[in-house]
């Protein structure tokens, strides 16, 4: 199995790499136009969109001192819209939605409670689709855990130290009367900065990859038409050879495009896609997803130039719709509920999220639907393939 | 030993279409068998079954005793597969092409190489080995096709229409690789749309019509199924049936069945002293304007088995 898949594999890589045009594809274009990007948009501020609802059931001090701060922050007031709800299933409805891309849910008490060096905790509620509101949303809250377990320490060091109570309480509300002094970091997108040169390179990475990933694929039905495929149907090889060979080297390549795109970004540009686990858990992700679609497509079209047409179709259908050449937020709304339907989509929304500074666990949603669109589409082309090319 | 070729009720139905119907046939060791048939009579697909490229809905293939369907990789790797189209990378060059299909049946490199000189000496292309194979001309692409199937030494090889569009000299040069190959004891399924392709490689054939075979057996058996008669075709202006039913008539004549709008064909014994009794028998009805008689062979055993010719 291993050895007919090396000897099927060898075989593609080497054609492919033979084929200048697959290395054009792969490296040329994809880094070309990620540094043509960088060159234009280089350390350019984001022109990114995240609302946060908020919903106080304390109705003391914090809530009210946390979004006078934030929308006081400059790096926010463009970026930050603050919704208020009443409750936390309205909060919820309105997440699941899209209404809002996450929530901070301050709950009954919350301000007393840390005015007497008790503490407190605030709940937050997130979207998978919407991982930099996520993360703006919980950086706000990382800042007032930050500030509550401070003002929790002087309360009880208070006490201890044998101040009375009251002294301590009514200390506390004569300071706080301003509300608490929470300061929002300038920058809450820790990891580096969403600019427009990342969202490009990103984008052609995500768009190229799948570009590469067609060129393997489509030899299926090159193999088909030069008869090569019955001869590798009739070796003595498992009969997914053929299909499993081919969709390996169009992985790796597909892999080793978005790597260049991304080393490239970083050298030249001095860039950040944001943590690079992430970054490369969720690019395969895609990748997967990409391999398992043009395997779909192979299985359905008829001639290679045909699924050479379906291929740059899907491509650049999915990278509009899914925001690889234009900003998913510069989209209209219908067209932002489509790109859901695309593992661009996804991928985009989950780098931008990473750029802001996501980590592994805050994609791990896009990861998931990603991966399901990999399974639904690979199962797909199995049963195609089955019924067709390998029938 | 076991059989080069067992395969038994083979069946297959492509919607509602009974492509191959229960067929049944046996290769022996170093046999040369011939599968005849016209245009869609089943032989692609039954050989596309034999090959294991398509699955049938009925019925088993055992290769050198290997189950085709229970141990695929064991049956496959004893049965060389030469498609009817030219099935090379034309990119490659031709020692290139059999070193990718000699790797697939699993030949170690030093092997390889001694079989690749092997075969590229025996389909008499050494000289050619490293040019790229699209730049071959039509019969030298068909002779590496051929090689390609044979680099792991299968036991039964299987030839598909090997000679369809080769100029008269490769088709020559391939006869003869495949006369070398049937002598040093290779099994081989041959089709062909040549009946002296067949006659001449082949020591049995079967004949495969609508899907089922309707007669097997060495040349001489199928031509003897037509006793001594000559196959006569007569071209005629007038009533072909009435000039039908009249020459069924005649003494000797045991088949006589308009084949066209002015052409009649006749199964009788000793056709030549007939002539002038046929002339007789449709006067009056139509005039007899051409003639031509054959002598029994493998071409009438097909038309007579099948009721059409093998190119049709």
């Amino acid at each position: 199995m291993i050895r007919s898949l090396l000897v099927v594999s060898g075989h593609e890589l080497r054609s492919r790499l033979r084929d200048g045009t697959a290395l054009l594809l792969a490296l040329v274009a994809p880094v070309a136009l990620a540094s043509l990007f960088g060159l234009a948009l280089g350390g350019e501020d984001p022109p990114l969109r995240a609302s946060i609802g908020i919903v106080d059931l304390d109705g003391g001090e914090f809530p009210t001192s946390v979004r006078r701060e934030a929308l006081a922050t400059d790096e926010l007031r463009d970026v930050l819209t603050l919704r208020d709800y009443d409750d936390e299933d309205q909060a919820g409805v309105a997440v699941d939605d899209g209404e809002i891309g996450a929530a901070i849910v301050f709950p009954p008490g919350f301000s007393d409670s840390v005015g007497a060096g008790e503490g407190g905790e605030v709940t937050v509620l997130t979207s998978d689709s919407t991982p930099l509101a996520g993360v703006i949303a919980n950086s706000m809250v990382d800042q007032i855990s930050a500030l509550v377990e401070a003002r929790t320490l002087a309360v009880r060091a208070s006490l201890d130290a044998g101040v009375p109570a009251d002294e301590v309480r009514l200390f506390v509300e004569e300071n706080g009367a301003a509300g608490p002094t929470l300061t929002l970091d300038a920058d809450p997108m820790a990891g580096g900065k969403v600019d427009g040169a990342v969202h490009y390179a990103s984008g052609m990475a995500v768009l190229f990859a799948y570009l590469v990933v067609s060129t393997s694929t489509r030899g299926l039905l090159t193999d088909r038409q030069l008869g090569t495929l019955s001869r590798l149907r009739v070796a003595p090889v498992p009969r997914w050879t053929p299909v499993v060979g081919k969709g390996i080297v169009g992985f790796l390549l597909a892999m080793t495009s978005v790597c260049a795109t991304w080393a490239s970004s970083v050298l030249f540009f001095g860039l950040s896609w944001g943590d690079p686990l992430a970054v490369l858990a969720l690019c395969g992700a895609h990748v997967l997803a990409a391999t398992a679609i043009t395997m779909l497509v192979a299985g359905n079209a008829r001639t290679d130039a045909q699924a050479d047409g379906y291929n740059l179709g899907i491509a650049f259908a999915s990278g509009i719709l899914g925001g690889s050449l234009v900003p998913l937020h510069a989209l209209p709304d219908f067209l932002q509920a489509l790109a859901l339907f695309t593992p661009n989509g996804w991928t985009s929304t989950g780098l931008a999220g990473l750029a802001a500074g996501g980590d592994l666990a805050s994609v791990a949603g896009p990861i998931g639907v990603v991966c399901l669109i990999a399974v639904v589409a690979g199962s797909l082309a199995a049963l195609r393939f089955r019924k067709g090319l390998l029938g | 030993m076991t059989d080069a070729l067992v395969c038994q009720d083979l069946t297959k139905r492509f919607d509602h279409h009974l492509a191959v119907d229960s067929i049944s046939l046996t290769i022996a060791r170093g046999e040369a068998y011939g599968l005849l048939g016209p245009n869609g009579a089943g032989k692609t697909t039954t050989i596309s079954m034999l090959s294991g490229l398509l699955r049938p809905d009925a019925g088993s293939v055992h290769v050198a005793g290997h189950a085709l369907a229970q141990d695929p990789r064991a049956a496959k790797a004893r049965i060389g597969y030469v498609p009817q189209e030219i099935a090379l990378y034309p990119e490659l060059t031709g020692r290139e092409n059999l070193r990718y299909f000699g790797r697939l049946y699993g030949l170690a490199r030093r092997a390889l190489q001694y079989r690749i000189a092997e075969v590229l000496d025996l389909v008499g292309l050494t000289g050619r080995a490293d040019d790229k194979v699209g730049d071959y001309s039509g019969g030298m692409q068909r002779r590496i096709n051929i090689g390609a199937a044979l680099l792991h030494e299968p036991t039964l090889l299987i030839l598909d229409e090997p000679t369809v569009g080769v100029d008269p000299q490769s088709r020559n040069a391939i006869l003869e690789g495949v006369d070398e190959l049937v002598a040093g004891g290779m099994s081989l399924l041959y089709t062909s749309h040549y009946m002296e392709e067949v006659e001449r490689v082949c020591q049995r054939v079967g004949i495969i019509d609508k899907g089922r075979l309707v007669a097997e057996g060495t040349k001489r058996e199928l031509v003897s199924r037509l006793g001594t008669s000559d196959r006569v075709e007569l071209v005629l202006d007038g009533d072909l049936t009435a000039a039908a039913d009249k020459l069924r008539a005649v003494a000797g004549v045991t088949e006589a069945v308009p084949t066209g709008t002015s052409s009649l064909r006749l199964l009788a014994e000793g056709s030549r002293h007939l002539l002038p009794t046929f002339i007789g028998a449709v006067e009056g009805v139509a005039t007899i304007t051409g003639v031509e008689i054959t002598e029994p062979d493998l071409e009438a055993a097909f038309l007579h088995l099948t009721g059409s010719t093998l190119r049709d």
